[in-house]
């Protein structure tokens, strides 16, 4: 499908709560049958961006198109873009079947279509048979089901859901991960969701963005923004970063990509400026350079191109596949993450040499 | 768990307390209507379904409780709507004078009422002035219940607005969202979701005022109107040693309003789970009223305040005017009357008479109320749940049924002692108004110990304080202001309280005011305008007293109002 017309483009959109600003002119486009995720901390205004989507919230200013046409005036009801509450508001009056045919109802959809859309969806999310019930005698999975449901009984072109598995045991979240992924794969509907969980976003998300403080901070793929992401927030947000402060070296091609001198702590590093998002670099300038733990390995033969240096093993904690070690070196405190199978030698107060390759030493802007 | 013999004893004197002054005067009812010499007989309680005169009473006070009730609904629902979803400049304001149409018993209003729409009344001269009519009209005459129904529905639509306020803000603002957003239209959204979540709360209020519309005496009588349950059962007081039919009418309206009770407790327990379903989400925000908008609130708030308070306003200018006879306004103006209403000797015995009344109930409340609350919820002694029930019970139980069984059991039992009410009924007076303000009081002491973290109290004990003084040292100057308030209530309720002073105080120096008030109405020499400054002072009183106890209790106010 090419990407003509975006299935949701949200233009600088602003929004304040008093003298709070929830968000500072954010603009990004979905594309259709993407499942995008809106991720940040608690506070950074993902919930708000999700209910002015919603038509839950007015913007202060901006506009937000939905397949290319303005809703920004358009009352909640109008909208067409169904949500999944993080709390799930399901109604407590009516029972599964009336919940989920609610949205119908309101379409004037025909009796026995109604029926009929109902009993498909409720086999399609794994609960037929429990139309009767009433919400308070589900258990926590199945009310997260209804309520999907409820949102795709309307065969909507977007799908909204806010933290839908911030109430589930760590069991049933990845459950419920897996099964919003296949009803996305099975639906192909536009699906933003929200969350706080860097888990969810990274296993999920086609694309996504991560949000800080009102503003958006990155946009890319989780691949994108995990290996080169474009600032310290971004890198410490998602997974675990090793961040140090180095200076740029001699002879540097100012601001190009490709391998860099660096004058670090730890000696004479090469290192990787990432195109599109790298500082554009002058000698002497202070920049941050992050290093996945995954990619910090233990040194037996020494080979061109890794930055090599020699650390003492301060703590082991085992994960069960991997182990992650705690590492100390002129001061500094490095996180390591090792096979358990290739930990076996380790050992507490041992030193020995460390390296990481230079295309994983990647070079971010200091602020 | 292992309780001291203070508090069985505290346990006991309570239980004792309520059986003797709530439970045995019930039994006593009940055993009156439906024994007799001969054994038992259904005989006088078929009298109310078969004797045409009470047949027609028992009709007209369910068609009055029915109107008042309707109407209520009509007044209370927008208001509560407006209250609990939107915000406009004011609002505390309002929200707090809505509460003063409750502060006047009904009966005094009454009064002003008749002033303004009586033959000789200002609405009548009014219209003769503009021309509108050719003679006096007597706007009441024509349909004396419509006066009923109305002062009744001004006086007790602020219960049934406290519970729909409670109602609505229970109600989690997302089961909302969630509705507009799967496309229901903000109308929609009220009738499918907004209203059957609130149902239960909105049936509670509906029963509470149908009680207190049902088993209310003092409008009727005002009004002339005989033909009334609560009416005849007054009238009935002085033939109670002989005549069992009293019994049985007060049996019959202790039945209605106690199933009553029971069906409003049921509903809310009902929409108590549903409310609990989930987590609540993040805090509803009100939406504000546009310009527009906020004129058409003040419009409706202001029109049912004036409607509300005119009575009451005609009562203080029949408390200032010279002379208001086929007049729109008095001729003349005099603070006379509010002299004479604090020198004249039945007023002033009436005054101190219910200061001292209302302040032994008040200190009984306190004591009871805070013991109950403390059992229930601090020591949760087995059965404290059936303490509690018995703490409500005097919701459901009229002041009528009371009264009435009081006289029966201690006129009898005690003849000629303090207990004896027709000997001095002061005791059982102050008894009486403690008994039907309990319920507030506990509720009070109930909301602040709940608000306590407990862990207060037990680090107290921890550090070496007795049981009693933890409660004197910890417990007590934290929810002081609670105390405070639901005292202030009783206090200002017991103030004003109508059918148990009309019926128990039987000689002019045991009259509380608003017996005084009730005898000066039909007194020669400007009674009704005695009577008016007197219910002008007590009016002052108990508009204080509310906005005190409301600025206190915050929003927990509307608690001590509802019905479970």
């Amino acid at each position: 499908m090419s990407c003509s017309v975006p299935a949701i483009e949200v233009r600088g959109v602003t929004k304040r709560f008093g003298k709070v600003t929830a968000l500072d002119g954010v603009s990004f486009a979905v594309q259709p049958g993407e499942l995008f995720f809106l991720l940040g901390p608690s506070g950074c205004g993902k919930t708000t961006l999700l209910r002015i989507l919603a038509g839950l919230e007015t913007p202060d200013a901006g506009t937000i198109l939905f397949n290319g046409k303005d809703i920004a005036t358009l009352p909640p009801h109008e909208r067409g873009a169904p949500m999944v509450f993080q709390n799930y508001a399901l109604w407590p009056h009516l029972n599964v079947r009336d919940n989920v045919a609610f949205g119908l109802v309101e379409r004037k959809v025909a009796r026995g279509e109604i029926a009929q859309r109902v009993a498909d969806v409720l086999r399609r999310v794994g609960l037929e048979g429990l139309a009767e019930r009433m919400p308070n005698q589900l258990s926590g999975g199945q009310q997260q089901r209804v309520v999907l449901a409820r949102a795709l009984v309307l065969n909507p072109a977007i799908v909204l859901l806010d933290e839908p598995l911030s109430n589930l045991d760590a069991k049933l979240r990845v459950e419920m991960r897996e099964e919003i992924e296949s009803l996305h794969q099975a639906t192909g509907l536009t699906f933003v969701y929200v969350t706080h969980d860097q888990a969810d976003a990274l296993s999920l998300a086609d694309r996504m963005v991560v949000m800080a403080a009102g503003r958006i901070s990155a946009l890319g793929t989780p691949l994108d923004l995990y290996y080169r992401p474009p600032n310290r927030f971004c890198a410490d947000f998602l997974g675990e970063a090793n961040l140090i402060e180095v200076t740029a070296g001699n002879g540097m091609p100012a601001g190009t990509g490709g391998g860099v001198t660096l004058r670090t702590p730890l000696g004479l590093w090469q290192g990787t400026v990432v195109a599109e998002n790298g500082p554009p670099l002058t000698e002497g300038q202070g920049v941050l350079c992050l290093i996945r733990p995954e990619n910090l390995q233990p040194v037996r033969d020494h080979r061109e191109g890794l930055n090599v240096f020699e650390a003492e093993v301060r703590g082991l904690r085992m994960n069960g596949p991997t182990v992650t070690v705690t590492l100390s070196a002129a001061g500094l405190t490095l996180r390591a993450t090792v096979l358990t199978q290739d930990s076996l030698e380790l050992r507490k107060g041992s030193r020995m040499t460390w390296g990481v390759q230079a295309k994983n030493t990647i070079l971010i802007a200091a602020t | 768990m292992k309780f001291r013999y203070g508090t069985w004893l505290l346990v006991g004197l309570i239980v004792v307390a309520l059986g003797a002054f709530l439970l045995w005067p019930m039994a006593h009812v009940f055993t009156r209507a439906c024994w007799d010499q001969a054994g038992f007989t259904t005989l006088y309680l078929r009298g109310l379904f078969t004797n045409p005169v009470q047949v027609e009473a028992v009709l007209t006070s369910f068609l009055i409780a029915a109107c008042v009730t309707v109407s209520c609904v009509g007044v209370a629902l927008p208001l509560a709507w407006v209250f609990a979803r939107r915000s406009f400049p004011g609002k505390a304001v309002w929200s707090g004078l809505l509460l003063l149409p409750m502060i006047l018993p009904p009966f005094v209003s009454a009064v002003g009422m008749k002033m303004i729409f009586a033959r000789a009344g200002a609405l009548s001269t009014l219209c003769m002035n503009l021309g509108l009519a050719d003679g006096p009209v007597d706007w009441l005459g024509a349909f004396p219940l419509l006066g009923v129904v109305l002062l009744e529905t001004l006086h007790l639509f602020p219960i049934l607005y406290l519970n729909l306020v409670a109602a609505l803000a229970n109600i989690d603002p997302s089961l909302e969202e969630a509705a507009l957003n799967l496309g229901a239209s903000p109308g929609r959204v009220f009738r499918r979701v907004t209203l059957p979540l609130a149902r239960p709360g909105l049936f509670a209020g509906m029963v509470l005022v149908f009680i207190w519309s049902f088993t209310e005496l003092g409008t009727p009588l005002v009004f002339g109107i005989r033909n009334v349950l609560p009416v005849m059962i007054y009238n009935s007081v002085a033939e109670i040693g002989t005549n069992p039919g009293g019994y049985a009418q007060v049996a019959f309206v202790l039945v209605v309003s106690v199933v009553g009770f029971w069906i409003s407790k049921q509903l809310l327990s009902r929409s108590r789970s549903v409310a609990t379903l989930g987590r609540l989400s993040s805090g509803r925000r009100e939406v504000p009223l546009t310009r527009g908008g906020t004129v058409l609130a003040y419009v409706l708030i202001g029109g049912v305040l004036l409607l509300a308070l005119l009575p009451h306003l005609s009562v203080l200018l029949l408390s200032i005017g010279r002379r208001w006879f086929l007049t729109v306004l008095p001729d003349g103006y005099t603070l006379e009357f509010f002299g004479r209403a604090l020198n004249s000797d039945l007023t002033r015995t009436a005054l101190l008479n219910s200061l001292a009344l209302s302040l032994c109930a008040t200190v009984l409340d306190v004591l009871l109320g805070f013991g109950i609350a403390w059992l229930c919820v601090r020591r949760r002694v087995a059965g404290s749940d059936w303490l509690d029930a018995l703490a409500m019970l005097p919701l459901a139980v009229p002041g009528l049924v009371i009264a009435f069984g009081y006289i029966g059991c201690f006129s009898g039992t005690f003849p000629n002692t303090l207990l004896d009410p027709r000997f001095n009924p002061m005791i059982l007076l102050a008894v009486s108004y403690a008994i039907r303000r309990l319920p507030y009081m506990v509720r009070a002491a109930h909301a602040g110990l709940e608000q306590v973290s407990s862990t207060y109290e037990e680090a107290a004990a921890n550090l070496g304080a007795s049981p009693f003084r933890v409660v004197w040292r910890v417990t007590l100057p934290l929810i002081g202001a609670n105390l405070l308030a639901g005292g202030i209530l009783c206090f200002s309720f017991s103030m004003l309280e109508v059918s148990d002073s009309l019926i128990l105080a039987q000689t002019e120096q045991f009259y509380p005011i608003t017996k005084a008030i009730y005898v000066l109405i039909d007194g020669l020499e400007n009674g009704l305008n005695v009577a008016s400054a007197l219910g002008v002072w007590a009016m002052a009183l108990l508009g204080a007293g509310i906005l005190l106890a409301a600025s206190l209790m915050g929003k927990r106010m509307g608690q001590m109002f509802r019905a479970g």
